[in-house]
């Protein structure tokens, strides 16, 4: 008997040239500016005189030698402390709180953090005013560089707290799915029944294991480490900066050479990335075999000792920073009179709250900006995923995933070069392609495991019970996707709200946003309005979080 | 040599799991649990192990060798497991996996006690294969012999059969019997399949409970 031919499933084809036809336009939109940019960026850069004077300017060498050691000292710290905790985590009884302790922390945006811990360690800060005059004899805050100190510190400080919720939220997506949990739990277990205590038993079984799994994230860390500008300039050097400041500042100059100068150097910031992914992956491969197989086996089976309590303690202590980050904030956001060893200050003021109150076009360029490049990502990403055929899908990723490879420095040039020649450049159209570019591959990357996990056999039920394609998708398709469409929504937004670069460079200055605002500020002396300004840039994503995952809850009956 | 466990009461927060149970286990000798599932046989191994999940509340006494272990941690109490599952570890070889159990100590020592494992379950050719390449019945073989090279006190065998066909079981039994017996240590078999049962004389069977 022959079977009836299988018509193919929902969206992949079955109507392939409508498919086929949407698909490209769509990439028109998205892929084509993408790959425009790209180019921009490039021939920005194809100018000798700019490569000649590039080398030859005396802060190129040692601004790379800053951006090398902030980028790999950060990462390094970062994955130490990640691993660390979850040696002494996973498979424990506080491990499903720590997880969920986590969500908080990943929605802080970088340069609201930044600030606040500026405003911890700064000479006049809270630890130092903390410390004084009883331990330290100091009655005036002193001339200490903590914080944009020559050495880096700072930025490093701040990369790691940032970078370790990532990676360990990064770790525990891999460590909840339920068969790979329950297994790596079983084989702790069974090597602890060997005698191993629990860190020891977790060095040598999971985390071998573990490790190649994020390779993706550590690459991310380690990319946005090296490249970084808006947090470098909050609280990295100053002389020499990192390079990627280097680039920024010649980007921005008045002069049109220097401007070349500064893509040149954001190509070098990309080689230099491509270069260190290269001998990361060297360095990852020659030792894995002989070295540390024979570490794993060599019997030793480790202390059982508190250690394990260091855990729950690590967590703390970075719940404790974000914290006192936040409190900074929020205090610093009303204080009035404040002199130095004062823990408090002496008087409160409203006077921060009022002048943002007064700069309510900014709050609006901020809100317009984030609404609509948001919705524009989503909908694009629904509409991509929904006919793109998958071969299209897989094969270009890697396009659309431009904006998070190349280095911001470099993606602002090519931006810019695209806005200028559609004219869109000083304008808000300008900005909201600008951000929408850069939120897309966000959205994608947190709506694709739902979006494509989805079962095929919804649609041909709905097909068998004579329903179509348009009140498949209304009635059953996007209800049931509400928590993973809210969630990219709310990812679009925050991505948009933290855009520093390209709202400065494609707006020409002349949109300021609450992020463009925060930074500059940072610059300066107005603590309180820096602090509002930096609560309002946490404030904004936070909301539109909460308020996705309230919408995104599934039906309760 | 001998495993004690004197059980008052094995609780969660709202049932009662495990009532009254001694059992007392001399080296040498494989005493079985049969139950159905739910009858509280896989916390009570967590018990000896000292696993139980938070909630779960243990009274009573665990002694082996006439020392109490409640206070232990699982690492140090001696105490070996083998799981239904083998759980090889999937980033080591088949060597690696059981050298990793042999105590520390001199290398050649540890080395040559990984090899007359692997002679006693008869896979020395596959010392250096990936366990993924295995059979399940090899698997299961390796999953023993490490579980005895780390030299335990007291060996628990959970289910370990019924994920196999009745014919590789049968071998897979009499394999396993006989190369714990020779070790002189108690062991504590818990199984739902009369099958399984090792000694008629050294059996305890539980009922489920149900109070609330």
């Amino acid at each position: 008997m022959n079977a009836p031919k299988q018509k193919p499933p929902p969206g992949r084809g079955s109507r392939p040239v409508m498919g086929w036809l949407g698909a490209t336009l769509l990439l028109g939109i998205v892929g084509g500016p993408m790959l425009w940019s790209a180019w921009c960026a490039a021939q920005a850069g194809w100018d000798s005189a700019a490569w000649l004077a590039l080398l030859e300017h005396p802060q190129t060498l040692a601004a790379l030698g800053m951006s090398l050691w902030t980028g790999l000292a950060s990462t390094t710290l970062a994955v130490a402390g990640s691993a660390f905790l979850l040696s002494r985590t996973f498979g424990q009884v506080f491990w499903p709180l720590g997880v969920r302790l986590l969500a908080p922390l990943l929605a802080v945006p970088h340069a609201a953090f930044a600030i606040g811990l500026v405003f911890l360690l700064a000479p006049s800060g809270w630890l130092l005013r903390a410390l004084s005059p009883w331990a330290t004899g100091l009655d005036a805050p002193p001339p200490w560089p903590t914080t944009q100190d020559p050495w880096g510190l700072g930025l490093i400080a701040v990369l790691v707290f940032k970078e370790i919720p990532f990676l360990l939220w990064a770790a525990a997506t891999q460590l909840q799915r339920a068969e790979v949990a329950q297994r790596w739990t079983r084989e702790l277990l069974l090597a602890r029944s060997l005698g191993y205590s629990a860190p020891s038993a977790w060095w040598r079984v999971v985390w071998p294991q573990l490790w190649p799994r994020l390779r993706w994230p550590l690459l991310a860390v380690l990319a946005y480490s090296l490249t970084v500008v808006d947090m470098a300039l909050i609280i990295g050097p100053t002389s020499p900066p990192t390079l990627a400041v280097l680039a920024w500042q010649w980007l921005l100059h008045s002069d049109p050479a220097l401007n070349t100068q500064g893509v040149a150097a954001a190509w070098v910031l990309s080689a230099l990335l491509a270069g260190t992914v290269c001998v990361a992956a060297l360095i990852w491969k020659v030792p894995q075999r002989a070295l540390w197989r024979q570490l794993w086996c060599r019997g030793e089976r480790g202390k059982t000792g508190a250690s394990i309590r260091l855990g729950p303690l690590g967590f703390g202590s970075l719940l404790g920073v974000y914290g006192l980050v936040m409190l900074a904030l929020s205090v610093g956001s009303v204080a009035g009179l404040w002199p130095f060893p004062g823990l408090l200050p002496e008087t409160l003021s409203w006077h921060a709250w009022a002048s943002v109150w007064g700069s309510l076009p900014t709050v609006g360029t901020t809100l317009s900006l984030a609404l609509a490049s948001a919705s524009a990502a989503l909908l694009w990403s629904v509409a991509w995923l929904e006919w793109a055929p998958p071969g299209w899908d897989r094969r270009l990723r890697p396009v659309l995933y431009v904006p998070l490879v190349l280095p911001p420095v470099l993606w602002v040039a090519g931006v810019h070069g695209l806005s200028l020649r559609l004219g869109l450049d000083a304008r808000w159209a300008g900005l909201w392609l600008a951000h929408t570019l850069a939120a897309v591959p966000y959205v994608l990357v947190a709506l694709s495991p739902a979006y494509l996990g989805f079962e095929a056999r919804h649609q041909q039920v709905c097909a068998s019970l004579g329903i179509g394609r348009a009140v498949f998708l209304w009635r059953v398709k996007w209800p049931l996707l509400r928590a993973a469409l809210s969630a990219g929504f709310a990812i679009g937004f925050a991505v948009s709200v933290a855009q520093y670069l390209p709202t400065v460079f494609v707006g020409a200055g002349r949109f300021a946003t609450v992020t463009t605002e925060a930074v500059t500020l940072a610059a300066g002396a107005q603590r309180s309005l820096t602090s509002a300004y930096a609560l309002l840039l946490w404030g904004f994503p936070l909301l539109v979080w909460a308020g996705a995952a309230r919408w995104g809850q599934p039906r309760r009956f | 040599m001998s495993l004690r466990i004197h059980l008052v009461n094995l609780s969660s927060p709202t049932a009662m799991l495990l009532q009254s149970l001694e059992l007392n286990i001399a080296g040498g000798t494989i005493h079985t649990v049969m139950g159905p599932s739910g009858s509280g046989k896989s916390s009570l191994l967590a018990a000896i192990c000292g696993t139980l999940p938070t909630g779960l509340v243990f009274e009573g006494d665990i002694t082996l060798n006439g020392k109490s272990m409640l206070a232990l941690p699982t690492e140090r109490r001696g105490v070996g497991i083998l799981f239904q599952d083998d759980l090889l570890f999937a980033h080591m070889t088949v060597f690696e996996n059981l050298l990793f159990a042999v105590p520390a100590g001199p290398k050649n020592a540890r080395v040559a006690a990984v090899e007359q494992g692997l002679m006693d379950v008869d896979l020395s050719a596959f010392a250096h294969a990936d366990p993924a390449t295995l059979s399940g019945g090899q698997r299961a073989r390796i999953a023993l012999m490490r579980a005895l090279l780390a030299q335990p006190q007291a060996l628990l065998l959970d289910e370990p059969f019924s994920k196999f066909d009745a014919v590789l079981r049968a071998r897979l039994r009499a394999f396993v019997f006989d190369l714990v017996k020779k070790r002189h240590i108690p062991v504590l078999l818990v199984t739902h399949d009369a099958a399984d049962i090792a000694d008629a004389a050294h059996l305890t069977h539980l009922t489920p409970h149900a109070h609330a």
